[in-house]
């Protein structure tokens, strides 16, 4: 069984003060702390579970700055095997079309049954890079995966629909699946683990070394233009109830849901 | 598990001495856990010494409810250190990768952040805007330096600890400075969580990275800072102590005064960290009697008998399965019992888990639980 699993290196947004750059299309990001995206970090638990199930070898494949190598080396430590750290600032980052190509352009030419990767990254939230990089490598996929199974020469898998519903798949192998939250419990990779990682091939590879031209994934092969980011104006429609007790308080509160429609 | 225990050339035996134990059982005799949990640390020392028993203690769930107060330590009538069994327990556990989400994720932020909390390193000093906060050099000499503990950094509720020292230390012309965001977790809870191979890291980290100061000491402003840096930094160059002696010193000097009072019943609370561990009992109520129209009282169970608030030795981040009263209650059913207004504390997870059992037990309209600097604070007039 040889895996995949593609991580991508995220801020925490959800404390920050978000500020944009003076260009308007990217955030400022010194004042946040990095991590595995959250929904990858359970991709990389899955591809050891299945790897300590079935066998086999897992690589890790990134595209991130050199400090995303920490992020690397956890998912090593929890037994992934090796590792593939892609960059290139050619890469149109914000298209997920441009970021599947180029995780294609990675795995292409080897053998692999399975490709790993968490069905939304926190940061831009589009959900398209796992299944784009389905249609690239031509294999069947299944996105938002809650369990697997493996069969011979095929993956069973359910995945989560809305209201509670789950649907049961088997897909032929190789197959990518994108991994949903709480499918397992990841892992804690101590200390002495990351320190013994240190030792499993960590490769640094470019466009170039892919064999990819830039012209396959930069702006001009992106059919998005990035405008601009910014943060929406706070609208200020707050009301703060006055009343003399909290019953009086409570039935201005319950009028203004009722006329409003909410209850 | 086991072959990472073995992994330093010692039998788990001989690495805490468990021969030396003669079952005597003052420790459990007197851990104040056993209040309320199933947790026999006698019977874990016994029982530890049957290396293939380990894997099988590792998985029992009161490994993680030691609050790691010591006081089977200051007991043992043998010198053991009955708690660092349990700790041995869990560095098994961790190293499977197998632990609590919680711990998890509190060990891989002071990994990445240098902070258990999961903030981002660049926000530590966020505490510090709006105020004089004289910031230490490498290269220029200070006498005292302060370290500041990561839960006061970041928690809202406890910040109030260093921005009125800054404030106290301004005010009585103190010759010292803070570190910026640089400074990084003393490793006291990554410690007692267990996972040695990460405090191993930061002992030398940290040691690396104070020793470049040109300081006389290094004060901490938490009691868990205070005893890790004195009890497990051997190649520290500068001796550590903790705010309160600073304090009483000043007051020594005369350096300190407040116009202001509080006629109020205060009972101080001695941290484990601070009294049990660290030996510092005078010092903070040295403090305390300085305020003016304040009367102090003592807990029946103070100094070294003082009863642990459950706040430390990772219990932050692991919730006893207990649903028995919580020995914070208990501390605090025992202060109102004497009347007290005020019960003082010196370090900031006393703080928050007093505060809690107040409003818990819905004490707030009679009693309130601050720590020392808080009430400096609001004695107004300032120094």
């Amino acid at each position: 069984m040889k895996t995949f699993v593609c991580i991508k290196y995220v801020p925490d947004t959800s404390e920050a003060v978000v500020k944009i750059n003076a260009g308007g299309t990217a955030v400022d990001s010194s004042r946040f702390s990095f991590d595995i995206n959250d929904a990858d970090n359970y991709a990389v638990e899955e591809a050891v579970l299945i790897k300590e199930k079935c066998g086999g070898t897992v690589t890790v494949l990134s595209i991130g700055p050199k400090e995303s190598e920490v992020m690397i080396r956890m998912a090593l430590a929890k037994g992934c095997d090796d590792a593939i750290r892609i960059e290139d600032e050619r890469i149109a980052l914000y298209d997920p079309l441009m970021v599947a190509k180029t995780l294609a352009g990675a795995i292409k030419g080897q053998e692999f049954d399975l490709v790993l990767t968490g069905c939304m990254a926190s940061d831009d939230g589009q959900m398209a890079t796992g299944v784009a990089l389905a249609e690239y490598l031509g294999v069947p996929h299944a996105a938002m995966v809650k369990k697997v199974e493996m069969l011979d020469g095929k993956v069973k898998v359910q995945r989560e629909l809305e209201g509670g519903l789950m649907e049961v798949l088997e897909l032929e192998l190789p197959a990518v699946l994108t991994i949903q939250t709480g499918i397992n419990e990841p892992r804690y990779a101590p200390i002495r683990g990351i320190r013994a990682a240190q030792k499993k091939e960590l490769k640094l590879v470019n466009l170039d070394d892919l064999g990819l031209a830039a012209s396959e994934v930069d702006s001009s092969a992106s059919k998005i233009v990035l405008e601009k980011l910014y943060i929406p104006e706070v609208a200020s429609t707050a009301e703060v109830i006055e009343g003399s007790d909290a019953d009086e308080k409570a039935e201005k509160l319950a009028s203004i849901l009722v006329k409003g429609g909410l209850v | 598990m086991r072959g990472m225990m073995m992994s330093e050339n010692q039998t788990f035996t001989e690495k805490f001495d468990l021969l030396g134990c003669i079952q005597c059982g003052r420790c459990t005799g007197g851990c104040p856990v056993t209040a309320r949990s199933n947790l026999n640390i006698r019977r874990f020392v016994y029982d530890a010494y049957h290396e293939e028993a380990l894997e099988e203690l590792a998985r029992l769930a009161e490994i993680w409810d030691c609050t790691a107060c010591h006081t089977c330590a200051v007991r043992c009538p043998k010198g053991l250190k009955p708690l660092e069994v349990l700790i041995g327990l869990r560095t098994m556990v961790i190293e499977s990768g197998k632990t609590q989400p919680t711990v998890r994720d509190a060990l891989e932020s002071v990994f990445r952040e240098g902070n258990p909390w999961e903030k981002a390193r660049a926000t530590r000093c966020d505490w510090m805007e709006g105020l004089e906060v004289k910031i230490a050099q490498p290269d220029t000499a200070v006498e005292n330096l302060f370290f500041v503990c990561c839960t006061i950094a970041y928690d809202p509720r406890v910040q109030v600890i260093a921005k009125n020292l800054v404030r106290l230390l301004n005010a009585a012309g103190v010759d010292y400075g803070f570190i910026d965001d640089g400074e990084s977790c003393c490793g006291s809870e990554v410690y007692t969580l267990g996972e040695d191979g990460l405090f191993e890291m930061i002992v030398e980290d940290n040691t690396e990275f104070l020793n470049e100061f040109q300081a006389a000491r290094i004060v901490t402003l938490s009691p868990h800072c205070f005893t890790t840096y004195n009890r497990h930094y051997p190649d520290l160059n500068k001796p550590v102590i903790h705010y309160t002696q600073l304090l009483a010193e000043l007051l020594d000097q005369g350096r300190l005064t407040w116009e202001g009072g509080l006629e109020k019943k205060i009972v101080f609370h001695d941290p484990c960290y601070l009294g049990k561990q660290g030996g510092i009992y005078d010092e903070p109520r040295r403090v305390l009697q300085e305020i003016k129209g304040a009367k102090l009282l003592e807990f029946g169970r103070a100094r070294e008998r003082s009863l642990c608030c459950e706040g430390g030795g990772g219990k932050m981040w692991v919730e006893t399965e207990s649903k028995k009263e919580r020995l914070a209650e208990t501390r605090i059913k025992d202060a109102k019992a004497l009347g007290a207004e005020i019960v003082a504390v010196a370090c900031p997870f006393c703080l928050l888990t007093l505060e809690d059992a107040v409003k818990s037990l819905g004490f707030e309209e009679e009693m309130r639980v601050a720590e020392i600097m808080e009430l400096l604070g609001e004695l107004g007039g300032g120094n």
